[in-house]
């Protein structure tokens, strides 16, 4: 007889949703010995109107909630995608298991003319490429969300 | 005669002697005089230590120590004269038990009487304070602050942790040119290390210490994190395109980290936040040149064409460190990052990706620190902003010009980005090299404005600055 690990179940976008890849990260110690990550992220999905805030202290995901849109733009820098854009994103990492090559969030920036990771200040937004490794790894978790969207 | 009933004789030092037929009574009295137990085992197994000369030896230190009068030989008195040691000399070192013929063999080798009572007097402490070396033990009232007891943090125990009260005072100018550490006590005479950086507006960055932390615990390793094995052979034309980027960039961290080595020694201990990251830097340069030789090397190509090296001298002419870290950490590192930037988005495999991702990180950090330390030296230096301005004048005009030259790396990222050689590869190439272009300088204009210099936009060399996106543009882009 085979065993299934159980997947939490949880829509794409919602607080819900970041609390679960929360909690499958701060619970890796492949996580931890990325090293420490100290940023505050928004994530703006403006189609759907939500937005959110994440805050990654250390060595774990401190804080995780839903924010207005200019709460979450008084971060380090915000990720911005339309809710499709994000919702290829998640389903290619949930199909491969981690992003592949045209889905990751530095080609996504580099696609985009106004970049994915967007910022009021010059020297927060370059916490985006200072501790990438740290988000992409945080986005990959969420092959072990069994992931809807709203 | 001294009181042998209470020496105890280790087991060692008991065999020795039985093996010589020394009886463990002259062992016991030896012991009691005050002979080292080792010393005693040393001379017992000495070949002309007879049980004879064994009691002889002993009986004549007890008679000694009871105030008996010490006569010295013939041959001593007439050793003594040559060598010039005073007799007085010669008579404690008998009195500590040393033999007669030792005695006669040091000044026949040269010892001098100033050496021979500097061992001897050490010696007579020793006794004295029955086998502990005596101590200064002044520097145990070192008026430090004391009581410090720092406890681990969730980021663990860190450079910025221990900040504490007066070790966590950090001048604005330091007045010693040694490698005293910051709330160490100072001592006069220490010579001076020639260091010139004594002004704390001249290399301070608010976030030097937990960039320290951060590169640390994020440092990766070349060798062995990398996926080479997901590399696979490239199209000719590719792999040469691919090489002739990682030579440049082997180039440019080589002068990075020559730079970094050149100002580090300048700095005095007082910032000691600021050397720690710098010395970070300076590796992570090292790791850059590392992986860019090795995955030139690594896939069927091998190194290209050295670049035209205008812009290199004149990062090494730079004058003083905030133009050097300005031009070189932030402005230079601004087109690195574009740099990168492409390399990851023509990536062919997950190697490459890794190399680029990771390289992109580390110059991130190195911004981060150049960004906060212009901030910082503008603030308390307002008058020398034109000057910072003139600085990035002329070496965007070097840059500019080098560019200019650099046709093989050019060419280079028009056929990675276009995918080939063809006509229709390389417009597509020149479209998006211009997309990139246009990318890196905006990015280092948003980074200026963070770092304090927000009009720098403006002042930018032209061929430069006609890749700024003004703000009317932005508005009709997003309009559009």
């Amino acid at each position: 007889m085979t065993q299934e690990a159980t997947k939490t179940k949880a829509t794409f976008p919602s607080v819900d949703w970041f609390n679960a890849v929360k909690e499958i990260v701060n619970n890796d110690e492949n996580y931890k010995r990325i090293g420490t990550c100290d940023s505050v992220v928004g994530v703006k999905v403006p189609d759907l109107g939500k937005f959110y805030s994440l805050t990654f202290e250390a060595f774990e995901v401190a804080d995780v909630r839903e924010v207005s849109e200019g709460d979450a733009e008084d971060s380090d820098f915000w990720l911005e995608m339309s809710s499709e854009r994000w919702k290829e994103m998640i389903q290619n990492i949930s199909e491969n298991g981690k992003a592949d090559l045209h889905h990751t969030l530095n080609t996504i920036d580099l696609e985009d003319p106004d970049g994915l990771a967007r910022s009021n200040d010059g020297y927060r937004r370059d916490a985006f490429y200072r501790f990438n490794q740290t988000f992409q790894y945080f986005f990959d978790a969420s092959a072990q969300v069994d992931t809807t969207f709203s | 005669m001294a009181d042998a009933t209470t020496a105890d004789i280790p087991a060692d030092l008991a065999k020795v002697a039985e093996e010589k037929g020394i009886p463990l009574d002259v062992v016991q009295r030896a012991l009691a005089l005050g002979f080292p137990a080792d010393l005693v085992k040393g001379q017992l197994g000495m070949p002309d230590t007879t049980p004879e000369a064994a009691e002889a030896f002993v009986a004549e230190q007890e008679r000694i120590r009871a105030g008996g009068e010490i006569t010295l030989s013939d041959e001593m008195t007439a050793a003594a004269a040559e060598a010039k040691w005073p007799e007085d000399l010669i008579k404690r070192a008998l009195r500590l038990g040393a033999p007669e013929a030792m005695i006669i063999n040091q000044m026949k080798a040269g010892i001098k009487p100033e050496q021979a009572e500097a061992f001897i007097a050490q010696q007579e402490a020793l006794r004295a304070g029955g086998g502990a070396p005596q101590l200064d033990l002044s520097w145990m009232k070192v008026p430090t602050e004391w009581g410090i007891r720092v406890r681990p943090t969730k980021h663990g125990l860190t450079i910025g942790a221990i900040n504490v009260g007066t070790y966590g005072d950090i001048p604005d100018y330091w007045p010693y040119q040694t490698e005293m550490p910051r709330g160490a006590y100072p001592i006069p005479g220490v010579p001076s290390m020639g260091y010139s950086i004594f002004d704390k507006a001249e290399l301070w960055a608010d976030n030097a210490a937990d960039l320290y932390e951060e590169a640390i615990q994020r440092r990766w390793r070349p060798a062995m994190d990398v996926p080479w094995d997901t590399m696979e052979p490239l199209p000719d034309e590719i792999e040469k395109a691919m090489c002739q980027l990682c030579t440049a960039l082997c180039e440019k961290a080589l002068v990075t980290g020559d730079i970094i080595g050149k100002w580090l020694p300048e700095m005095s201990y007082g910032y000691h936040e600021v050397k720690l990251y710098l010395s970070t830097a300076g590796f992570d340069a090292a790791r850059q040149f590392e992986v860019f030789r090795k995955r030139a090397l690594s896939n069927g190509g091998g190194m290209g064409v050295q670049s035209p090296g205008y812009f290199h001298r004149a990062l090494i002419d730079t004058r003083f460190w905030t133009e050097a870290s300005s031009t070189a950490l932030l402005f230079h590192n601004s087109f690195l990052m574009g740099l990168y930037q492409i390399g990851y988005y023509t990536a062919h495999n997950d190697a490459e990706r890794y190399i680029f991702s990771g390289t992109m990180q580390d110059i991130s950090r190195q911004m981060a620190y150049a960004m906060q330390h212009l901030r910082y030296f503008l603030l308390r230096k307002p008058d020398r902003r034109d000057e910072m301005q003139h600085a990035l004048n002329k070496n965007e005009a070097v840059f500019s010009y080098e560019w200019s030259k650099d046709t093989p790396l050019r060419e280079a990222l028009l056929i990675l980005l276009g995918g080939g050689t063809s006509a229709e590869q390389l417009a597509d190439g020149e479209v998006k090299f211009r997309y990139f272009w246009k990318r890196w300088i905006n990015d280092y204009a948003f980074r200026l404005a963070g770092a304090g210099l927000p009009d720098r936009r403006e002042k930018m060399h032209p061929q430069l600055r006609e890749f700024i996106t003004q703000p009317e543009e932005e508005k009709e882009q997003a309009a559009a």
